[in-house]
């Protein structure tokens, strides 16, 4: 799906798909630093970069104004021996472990977590079907498909009521 | 709200609309109710349609359903209290959202926007909790001043009001997929009083509003209106009553008394920035369990010193905010929990109170499911790498349960005045400092294991623990007692300082019972703008 077309993103991607490639603050090559690291911090197999890239977008449009992210980035090489993007996943991993409890890593995290999982083509990898309301909700599009339990009683238990005060309990 | 807006609104929505009502004004010393939630938008109501003029002052704007938004972020940049807070303690929270201690919502309804809906009553034992579970160390137990039956006509009421499912002949809601998993779940770990409900909003048409289309989206407001909230019935009502002045995006900053010490009036801030001040006979404070206390702090003076009806010193203290955690699991087969009612579903046989578990009280388990975006920020904040992202993948497999049992109230668990730390009007922040109790946590780790054994009785292939959330359920922060000297209001949410001065939310929850607190707060709203009207009736307001 081209990136342009992913529907309602959040406003912060938006943002970021109207920004030439990179940010201001970033080299070329620590753009690429900070989506391998998102690569590595949050992988999945099935994930085409689409997602991948929107979300560091979004992580540099958070962190335009200060020095946060561009050092964070040229440290990871500086633990890599200078090259981070050489390092296979498991080394990469490593790397990050080092450096999870660290401001850059938080930060780099907490827009992560919002972006990349409110970002639609995620949403339609994970098997999320989003808004409901203008479809008519689920009532008639499977709220109750599940087929593998039998269905269950809806009502009140109709045997004796609960005891709320166990006997021996009270002080 | 611009009028623009309103206008498109009643174009769109026929059924309603964003009408403000009379207006009343500034110099008429009028009941001035604020907040427009459970607590303070029922009490207008009640007044309201007695004949009785009130000024409401709700912060928030007055979004209606086709404003509301199905996308979890953009609903909760919409209508939550996103005021800067801080937070301190050992609780969770304080580490994961330092600054989003509370859940809540900014807007026209307070948090009944947002709630989901689940409405047990409190059991008789919990409002004898001092009596029933003895001294226990570190807590502030107190028994409240009134019982289950002073409270149990307005429980019908209030259940009568929001349409509650399995009371009063309201059709129980269907099951849904969640449901399945928890019911199948309760009945083979030998549980039995498991349910759809009571559950506040309509499995079928009731009081002018329709059944649910099972849309889900509880927490962002409901589209279809089949939620019961004070903005889809109160505030309607008591602005067509002819007797109700509302006044959205208006912050209450202080409340004023005379010479003698009985309120006078309420300032306010507009959404422009600028200043009001309403005249009062009578004021009732309804902005949830942080900001009630805030504005009695804020409210300090000579004659009030340590913060309006504070001789006790227990205004801000005494907070909580429910036991709670989550448990999500995944399966092999789908479950697609996000489909349906958040909350049509509710385990009750852990609700009692019985030490053999070794913790005083007890909880629930309901059914609750949060889309994608929301969950990664949730389920486990803080993780990242391949333990995270299999959680992740796992989503549409996923059932989910949310576990909300009493708390211990606590004199240090406290909302005070964060002078260090301004607002956007440049008022101090309320701090929110919290601790777990010992009886918290064993509790929760009771609640995780049931949990476990619930989802592993249909085959579940993981478990996971969900530690908890910023809190939706805030209490106790103006807490009801007999004696003057152990809280700040009476059994009737009266000031013991100030005879015209009431508490009209949860925080005036003696203590919090395991039931989810809405029902209760519409209560005792109920039962106190039933002797409000009488007092004024009376000539003694």
């Amino acid at each position: 799906m081209p990136e342009d077309k992913v529907s309602g993103e959040p406003s912060t991607t938006d943002a970021a798909q109207d920004e030439s490639t990179g940010s201001p603050g970033l080299s070329e090559h620590q753009s690429e630093l900070l989506l391998r690291m998102i690569r590595v911090a949050y992988p999945h197999p099935s994930f085409p970069d689409a997602p991948y890239e929107r979300t560091a977008k979004a992580v540099q449009e958070a962190s335009l104004t200060d020095a946060v992210l561009p050092e964070g980035l040229d440290d990871l090489d500086a633990r890599a021996d200078g090259d981070f993007l050489a390092l296979d996943d498991a080394a990469a991993t490593a790397v990050l472990e080092q450096i999870d409890t660290g401001d850059f890593f938080r930060r780099v995290h907490a827009t992560t977590v919002v972006a990349l999982y409110d970002d639609h083509e995620v949403w339609d990898l994970l098997g999320y079907e989003g808004s409901s309301y203008e479809k008519g909700g689920y009532l008639h599009r499977g709220f109750d498909d599940l087929d593998w339990l039998p269905r269950p009683r809806i009502e009140e238990y109709d045997g004796p009521p609960r005891v709320e005060l166990v006997e021996g309990s009270a002080s | 709200m611009t009028p623009e807006t309103i206008m498109e609104t009643e174009m769109i929505m026929d059924t309603e609309t964003a009408d403000l009502g009379i207006d009343i004004p500034e110099s008429e010393a009028a009941v001035v109710i604020i907040g427009s939630g459970a607590g303070g938008g029922t009490v207008a109501h009640e007044l309201a349609t007695r004949g009785i003029r009130c000024v409401v002052l709700e912060a928030g704007p007055y979004l209606v359903a086709d404003d509301y938004e199905n996308d979890e972020w953009a609903a909760f940049n919409q209508m939550a209290w996103l005021d800067l807070r801080t937070t301190s303690g050992s609780w969770r929270v304080a580490k994961d959202f330092p600054n989003l201690p509370t859940w809540i919502v900014k807007a026209v309804g307070g948090s009944t926007t947002h709630w989901s809906g689940a409405t047990p009553r409190f059991m008789a034992h919990e409002f004898k909790t001092r009596t029933t579970y003895g001294e226990v160390d570190g807590a502030n137990l107190l028994d409240w001043p009134i019982t289950l039956d002073d409270l149990a006509p307005y429980y019908d009421k209030a259940e009568i009001a929001i349409g509650s499912t399995h009371r009063h002949g309201r059709a129980p809601q269907p099951a849904g997929n969640n449901y399945f998993v928890l019911a199948n779940g309760a009945e083979r770990a030998g549980y039995r009083y498991y349910a759809t409900g009571p559950y506040g909003t309509n499995a079928e048409p009731y009081d002018g509003r329709p059944g649910s289309i099972q849309d889900g989206f509880n927490f962002q407001g409901d589209k279809h209106r089949s939620k019961w909230s004070t903005r889809v019935r109160e505030i309607p009502r008591a602005v067509a009553s002819g007797h109700c002045d509302l006044r959205p995006s208006s912050q209450a900053v202080k409340i004023t008394h005379d010479a003698a010490g009985q309120v006078d009036g309420v300032e306010y801030v507009d959404a422009d920035g600028n200043l009001h001040k309403q005249s009062a006979r009578v004021v009732c404070v309804a902005g949830n369990s942080i900001e009630s206390p805030r504005l009695l702090l804020m409210s300090a003076s000579s004659l009030h010193p340590d913060g309006l009806a504070n001789s006790s010193g227990q205004v801000g203290r005494n907070y909580m905010r429910h036991m709670t955690g989550s448990a999500y699991a995944t399966f092999e087969q789908p479950v697609r929990m996000y489909r349906g009612e958040t909350m049509a579903g509710i385990i009750a046989d852990e609700a009692k109170h019985d030490t053999s578990r070794g913790f005083a009280g007890g909880y629930y388990l309901e059914t609750l499911a949060l889309g994608p975006a929301f969950l990664a920020s949730f389920i486990e904040p803080g993780e990242w790498g391949r333990p995270f992202t299999e959680k992740m993948e796992a989503y549409a497999h996923t059932a989910g349960m949310w576990i909300v049992g009493e708390d211990m109230p606590q004199t240090t668990n406290r909302v005070t005045l964060n002078t260090d730390v301004k607002d956007a009007l440049g008022l101090p922040a309320p701090d929110v400092h919290y601790d777990d109790h010992a009886n918290d946590t064993t509790m929760r780790s009771h609640g995780f294991a049931a949990a476990d054994t619930i989802y592993g009785g249909v085959g579940a292939l993981t478990v996971h623990h969900t530690p908890p959330y910023p809190s939706t359920h805030n209490l106790g922060t103006c807490r009801m007692s007999a004696r003057p000297e152990d809280g700040v209001v009476d059994g009737w949410g009266r000031a013991h300082d100030v005879a015209n001065l009431f508490v009209s939310d949860g925080s005036v929850m003696t203590t919090g019972g395991a039931a989810n607190p809405t029902l209760t707060i519409v209560a005792l709203a109920i039962r106190q703008a039933e002797f409000i009207a009488a007092e004024l009736g009376a000539g003694r307001l």
